[in-house]
C-alpha cells in the first residue's frame, strides 16, 4: 500500500512550501502505516486494518486547518503592525517557493482530475475532438488557401480567359488567333504565355507509356517567374514548328522516368513517335496552378496557323502584369481589345470579351465554397468544444464550492484559490491539447487518404500538419479552460463561507445555474447549425447519386488510346480504330465494343454551336450550342443508351460518304417540337464539312455528359469515321470484373501498334463515381462534425442535467416526502432538460435558417430551407438530449427522502 | 498563585492545555518518532488517551514552531527514515511549569469538587 499516496490524495494543499508539506505527508504516512500494521498484528483483516488507519484521520479538511494554522509563522499570528518590520523575504526565496506552490497546484490538479474521470474524460475528449478536428481542417485550408505561391511575386501574375455573359461563360478557354492578337497589341503584361493540357505517349524501356503535362508557349517561363534549375527554358524561336521538339522535365520525372541520370539534358527521347531533345529540368515541386505537370513542350505552331485557327482549343493565357499597371487597368485594356477583335472578326468574337483572373483566386476558386463551409463546420465543432468544457468546469466548480469555503476558512487567501483553479484549467487544457495533437495526426492522415486522388484539390501534396494552427486552436482551447476556470473560481472565492455556512447543499448560486442552462441553450442551438447543414448536405448528396446517368455503368470498362500526330493522320487514324475495336470485341468475356472521343463524365469534351439548315441562320453569338461526341458503331449499344428513333452509325458511315448525325432526345424536342428530325439537317460548326449538313439518322437517350449534378441535355453524336480524332476512349461490355479484362484489352492494342499506351483505364462505374467525390467527401466530413457535435450537445446535456439533480436533491427528496411519485420527478427533471433543448432548438433553426443558404453552391435539387431536413434534425437533437437527461431524471426519482433530508 | 477563570461550559482550553502537558511529558526522555509517541500515550494510559493522527501532528508542529520541541530525520540502516522528537531547554522548562500549574489545578479541583476520593 502507498500511504504517502494515500495522504496524497486526501490532503488539500495545505499553502505552505512544497518541501514541508513532503515532509508532513511522509510523516503522517508513517503514522497511518504504523496504524495499519499494528491492527493487522492484532488478527484485523486487511479491510478492517484499513479502516483503523483511516480514523488516525477523521476529517482531512479539519487536519489541513490544524496544520496550517500549527505550522503558521510565529510572527504571523501577531498583530500586523509587528508583522511589517519583519524583514522581506529574499527575491530567490520567493521564486523558489514560487515555482515550488506551482508544482504543488499542478500535482494536486492532476490528482484530482484523475480522482473525478466522469468530469475528466468528457472534457479533455471534447477539447482533444476540438483542438483536433480544427487544426487538421485549418491545416488544409492554410496549405490550399492562404499559403503563397511557389512563383515569383505571384500576385502579379493573372489567368486571362475569354468570356461570355449572354452564353454563361464566365472563364472560357481561350482562341489561338486571339491569344495572337493579344500578344501583338497589349501594353498591361510584362510577358503573356498560352497553356494547354497535353499527353505525351513515351516509350521507356519497351513499354509504351502515357504522361501528362502541358503545350506551353515559351512565355510561361518568364510569366511564373520559374526557370529550369538545370539546363534551360525554350526560347520564343523554338514556340514555331520545326524548332519545336523539345521538352522541359519535371524534377520527379527526371528523377523516377528517367533514372535521375545528370547527363539527360540534351539527350533525346522519343514523345508521340518523334525524338524531343530535353533542354531543361524543372527545379523539385513545380506546378501549374497547383497541378503537377511532368513535362512543357512548345505547341509548334507558325504564326499563320495561329492567326487563322477556327475556334477555341482547350488552352488558357497566363500573363503577369508589367510594373505599375493594376489588374483593373489591365482588365480594361484586355477588354478594348477585345471590343476591337469583336468588330474584327466578328464570326468569331461576337458576344466574347476578356476576364482576368488572379491566379490565386483561379487555383482555389473550385474548392473555395467547400472549405469554407467545412472550416465554418469545424469552428463550430471547437467553439461547441469550448462551451461543453466551460459547461463541465462550471458544473464541478459550483460542486466545489464546499471545498473552496473550506479553504477560504481556513486562511488560503483568494489570490492563492484563484491561482489553483487557473492550474487546474491550465492542466486540463494541456491535456486536452496533448490528446488533440494526437487527433489532429489522425484527422490530417485521414483527411489526405479520404481527399487523395478523388478531388482535384490543388496542392493537397504539400498540405503539412499545421504548427501555427495547432498553436492557435490549442491556445483557443486553454482560454477557455482559463476563462471557464477563472469565473466561477473568483465567485467561488466570494460567496465561500456562505457556501460552507449552507453545508453545501444548497450550492449552485441561482447565477450559476442560469450561466449553465444558458450554455446549453448556446450548445443545443450550435449543434442543430452543423446539423442541418450536414442533413443538407447529405439529402443532396443522396439525390445526386440517384440521379440516373442515361446509361448503364455497370460492366463497362473504359480505357484511352492516343495515337501520335506524327505517325498517323486523320485517314490512318480512322484506319486504325475499327480494327482495335474489332479486336477488343472478339475477346473473351466482352459483349460489346465501342469507341468516343472524349468519354461522358470524364472532364473536357467538344462544345460548339448549331442550326437547323432549313431555318434562317442566327445572327453571330444566337446560335444555340450543343455538346458534340464522335463515335464510333455500337457505341450506343454498349453504353447502354437507348436508341429512342432511327438507327445508329453503321458501315455506310465512313468519310465521303453523306454526313450523318444522331441527337439526344431533348435536341429533338426542342429543336423540332411536333416534327420528324429523322432525315433533316442540321449545320454543327465543326470540322471541316457538314457543308450541306448532318443528316439526323436517329435519336437516342439523354445522357449527362459532364456531371450528374450538370443539366447539358442537348448533345450531337457524329461518326468517328467520318471526323476522325487522334484520340479515343474505348469502351467494352462485359459480364466479368470490367478491369480484369485491362491487360487482355492493352494487348489487342498493342498487337496493332506496340508503342501506343492504355490510358485512364477504368470501370464507368468508377468514371461516375469520380464526379461524385468532391460531394462524398464534403457530406461525409460534415456528417462526421455533425455527429461529434450531437456528441457533444449529448455530452454537454447529460453534465448539466446531472449536476442539477446532484445540486436538487434536497428539494427532490422533500417533493418525495410530500407525496411526489417518482413518476413525476422524472417528468419534473425531463421537463427542465426539455425546456433548455428547445430553447436551443428554437434559436438553433433561427440561426440554421440564415447560414444554410452558404451552402447552396453545394447543394443539389434540395432547397437551404428543405423543412424536412430541418424538421428531422431538430427531432433528432432532441430526442439525443432527452436521452441523455434519461439517466440524471431516473436517477432524481431514486432519491430517498430520508437521506436527502439528512443531508440538511 | 493560580488563577484560572472557567466559562461554565468552555472546557475547550482546558483540553488543549491537558493535550500540550501529555505530549510534552512523553517528550520527557529520549528522542521519540510520532508513532512512538503516540502509542506511549495509549500504553501509559492504559489505553484511556489516544492520540490521533490528526491531534498529534497539528500539536507537535506548534510546539516545534514555538521552539519548544526539535525534530530531525534519523535514517537507521534497513529502516525508512523517521523524524525523532526531544524537547528543547526551553521546552522541559515548559514541562515543569504545566506540571506545577496541573498539580495546583487538580489540588483545587480535589479540594471544591473532590474528583479524587478514595
Amino acid at each position: 500500500m502507498n500511504w504517502r499516496g494515500y495522504v496524497r490524495e486526501r490532503l488539500p494543499p495545505l499553502d505552505i512550501p512544497g518541501a514541508r508539506e513532503a515532509e508532513i505527508v511522509e510523516e503522517l504516512a508513517l503514522q497511518l502505516e504504523g496504524a495499519f500494521d499494528r491492527a493487522r498484528r492484532f488478527g484485523a483483516t486487511d479491510a478492517e486494518a484499513l479502516a483503523a488507519a483511516a480514523a488516525e484521520v477523521p476529517d482531512w479538511q479539519v487536519l489541513a486547518h490544524a496544520l496550517v494554522q500549527a505550522e503558521r509563522p510565529v510572527a504571523a499570528r501577531l498583530p500586523s503592525a509587528v508583522r511589517l518590520s519583519a524583514d522581506p523575504p529574499a527575491p530567490g526565496a520567493t521564486r523558489g517557493a514560487v515555482v515550488q506552490d506551482l508544482l504543488q497546484d499542478i500535482r494536486y490538479a492532476v490528482r484530482s482530475f484523475l480522482r473525478a474521470p466522469r468530469f475528466t474524460v468528457p472534457a479533455v475528449l471534447a477539447l482533444a475532438l476540438g483542438v483536433g478536428a480544427t487544426s487538421a481542417i485549418f491545416s488544409v485550408v492554410r496549405g490550399v488557401m492562404l499559403e503563397p505561391l511557389p512563383y515569383a511575386n505571384a500576385d502579379r501574375i493573372v489567368g486571362v480567359w475569354e468570356s461570355n455573359v449572354e452564353r454563361n461563360r464566365p472563364r472560357n478557354v481561350i482562341g489561338p488567333a486571339n491569344f495572337l492578337a493579344w500578344t501583338e497589341r497589349n501594353r498591361s503584361f510584362a510577358h503573356l504565355a498560352m497553356i494547354g493540357p497535353a499527353r505525351l505517349s513515351l516509350m521507356l524501356g519497351d513499354r509504351p507509356e502515357e504522361v501528362s503535362g502541358f503545350m506551353a508557349s515559351s512565355g510561361i517561363f518568364p510569366v511564373l517567374g520559374v526557370v529550369p534549375s538545370q539546363g534551360r527554358a525554350y526560347s520564343p524561336r523554338e514556340d514555331a514548328l520545326g524548332q519545336h521538339e523539345v521538352l522541359v522535365v519535371s524534377h520527379e520525372f527526371w528523377q523516377t522516368r528517367l533514372g535521375g541520370r545528370p547527363d539527360v539534358v540534351d539527350t533525346t527521347i522519343v514523345a508521340n513517335g518523334v525524338p524531343r531533345t530535353v533542354v531543361g529540368i524543372m527545379p523539385p515541386g513545380f506546378t501549374i496552378l497547383g497541378q503537377k505537370a511532368d513535362f512543357l513542350t512548345p505547341y509548334g505552331w507558325t504564326i499563320e496557323q495561329l492567326r487563322s485557327a477556327p475556334g477555341r482549343g482547350s488552352s488558357i493565357g497566363m500573363a503577369r502584369l508589367r510594373d505599375g499597371v493594376t489588374l483593373e487597368q489591365a482588365s480594361s485594356e484586355m477588354r478594348t481589345i477585345a471590343a476591337e477583335l469583336e468588330r474584327e472578326a466578328p464570326q468569331r468574337n461576337t458576344g466574347w470579351s476578356v476576364t482576368l483572373v488572379p491566379v490565386h483566386e483561379q487555383m482555389v476558386e473550385e474548392v473555395r465554397p467547400a472549405l469554407l463551409v467545412l472550416s465554418g463546420a469545424v469552428g463550430l465543432v471547437l467553439l461547441i468544444a469550448c462551451v461543453n468544457v466551460a459547461n463541465l468546469l462550471l458544473a464541478r466548480s459550483a460542486v466545489r464550492e464546499r471545498e473552496l469555503g473550506v479553504r477560504v476558512a481556513l486562511g488560503a487567501r483568494r489570490g492563492r484559490l484563484v491561482r489553483q483553479m487557473l492550474s487546474e484549467s491550465l492542466v486540463l487544457g494541456a491535456a486536452g491539447g496533448a490528446a488533440g495533437l494526437v487527433l489532429a495526426y489522425a484527422f490530417h492522415r485521414g483527411l489526405l487518404v479520404l481527399v487523395a486522388d478523388r478531388i482535384p484539390v490543388p496542392r493537397l501534396d504539400q498540405v503539412a500538419l499545421d504548427l501555427p494552427v495547432l498553436g492557435f486552436t490549442l491556445a483557443l482551447a486553454l482560454g477557455t479552460g482559463v476563462l471557464f476556470g477563472f469565473v466561477p473560481a473568483i465567485l467561488a472565492s466570494h460567496t465561500s463561507i456562505g457556501a460552507l455556512r449552507d453545508g453545501g447543499r444548497h450550492g449552485g448560486s441561482p447565477r450559476a445555474r442560469h450561466t449553465l442552462g444558458a450554455l446549453v441553450v448556446v450548445e443545443v442551438a450550435l449543434s442543430l447549425i452543423l446539423l442541418t447543414g450536414a442533413g443538407l448536405l447529405l439529402t443532396s448528396f443522396v439525390k445526386l447519386q440517384n440521379v440516373d446517368p442515361g446509361f448503364r455503368a455497370e460492366g463497362l470498362l473504359t480505357a484511352r488510346v492516343q495515337l501520335p500526330g506524327a505517325r498517323y493522320d486523320q485517314a490512318a487514324a480512322a484506319a486504325f480504330y475499327p480494327g482495335v475495336l474489332e479486336r477488343v470485341a472478339a475477346l473473351p468475356g466482352v459483349q460489346s465494343a465501342a469507341g468516343v472521343t472524349f468519354l461522358p463524365m470524364s472532364g473536357p469534351g467538344i462544345g460548339t454551336s448549331f442550326h437547323r439548315l432549313d431555318q434562317p441562320e442566327p445572327s453571330d453569338g444566337d446560335a444555340p450550342s450543343t455538346q458534340v461526341r464522335p463515335v464510333t458503331p455500337g457505341f450506343f449499344r454498349t453504353m447502354g443508351i437507348p436508341q429512342v428513333r432511327g438507327r445508329d452509325f453503321d458501315s455506310r458511315d465512313v468519310a465521303g460518304a453523306p454526313s450523318v448525325a444522331i441527337v439526344s432526345a431533348t435536341l429533338a424536342r426542342l429543336h423540332f417540337p411536333g416534327e420528324d428530325p429523322l432525315g433533316r439537317r442540321l449545320a454543327v460548326a465543326i470540322g471541316d464539312g457538314g457543308d450541306p449538313g448532318f443528316e439526323i439518322v436517329g435519336v437516342v437517350g439523354d445522357i449527362k455528359m459532364s456531371a450528374l449534378d450538370v443539366d447539358e441535355a442537348l448533345a450531337v453524336y457524329l461518326p468517328h469515321a467520318q471526323l476522325p480524332f487522334g484520340v479515343m476512349t474505348l469502351v467494352a461490355r462485359t459480364a466479368l470484373d470490367p478491369l480484369s479484362l485491362a491487360t487482355s484489352v492493352a494487348g489487342a492494342v498493342q498487337s496493332l501498334d506496340p508503342e501506343l499506351p492504355l490510358a485512364d483505364v477504368r470501370t464507368m462505374e468508377g468514371v461516375v463515381e469520380a464526379t461524385l467525390a468532391r460531394p462524398r467527401v464534403v457530406a461525409v466530413l460534415l456528417s462526421a462534425f455533425a455527429a461529434l457535435a450531437l456528441l457533444l450537445a449529448g455530452v454537454g446535456v447529460y453534465g448539466v442535467m446531472a449536476y442539477s439533480v446532484a445540486q436538487r436533491t434536497q428539494e427532490l427528496g422533500v417533493r418525495m416526502a410530500l407525496g411526489a411519485t417518482p413518476a413525476s420527478v422524472f417528468r419534473l427533471v425531463l421537463g427542465q432538460s426539455l425546456r433548455l433543448v428547445l430553447s436551443g432548438v428554437a434559436v438553433g433553426l433561427m440561426v440554421a435558417a440564415g447560414l444554410t443558404r452558404l451552402l447552396e453552391s453545394l447543394l443539389y435539387d434540395t432547397a437551404a430551407l428543405d423543412p424536412r431536413t430541418f424538421g428531422a434534425t431538430a427531432l433528432l437533437l432532441v430526442l439525443t438530449s432527452l436521452l441523455a437527461s434519461y439517466v440524471p431524471a431516473r436517477r432524481g426519482t431514486r432519491i430517498a427522502p430520508v437521506e436527502a433530508l439528512r443531508a440538511e | 498563585m493560580l488563577h484560572i477563570y472557567m466559562a461554565a461550559t468552555d472546557t475547550t482550553s482546558l483540553q488543549k492545555g491537558s493535550a500540550e502537558l501529555v505530549l510534552l511529558a512523553v517528550l520527557d526522555g529520549p528522542p521519540r518518532h510520532g508513532y512512538e509517541l503516540a502509542q506511549l500515550i495509549e500504553t501509559r494510559s492504559d489505553g484511556r488517551l489516544r492520540f490521533q493522527a490528526a491531534t498529534l501532528y497539528p500539536l507537535l508542529y506548534k510546539l516545534e514552531r514555538r521552539g519548544l520541541v526539535v525534530g530531525k530525520w534519523v535514517e537507521k540502516s534497513g529502516e525508512r527514515r523517521r523524524r525523532f522528537y526531544r524537547l528543547t531547554p526551553a521546552g522541559k522548562a515548559m514541562l515543569r511549569e504545566r506540571r506545577k500549574l496541573w498539580r495546583e489545578f487538580l489540588e483545587a479541583l480535589d479540594q471544591v469538587a473532590a474528583v479524587r476520593q478514595a
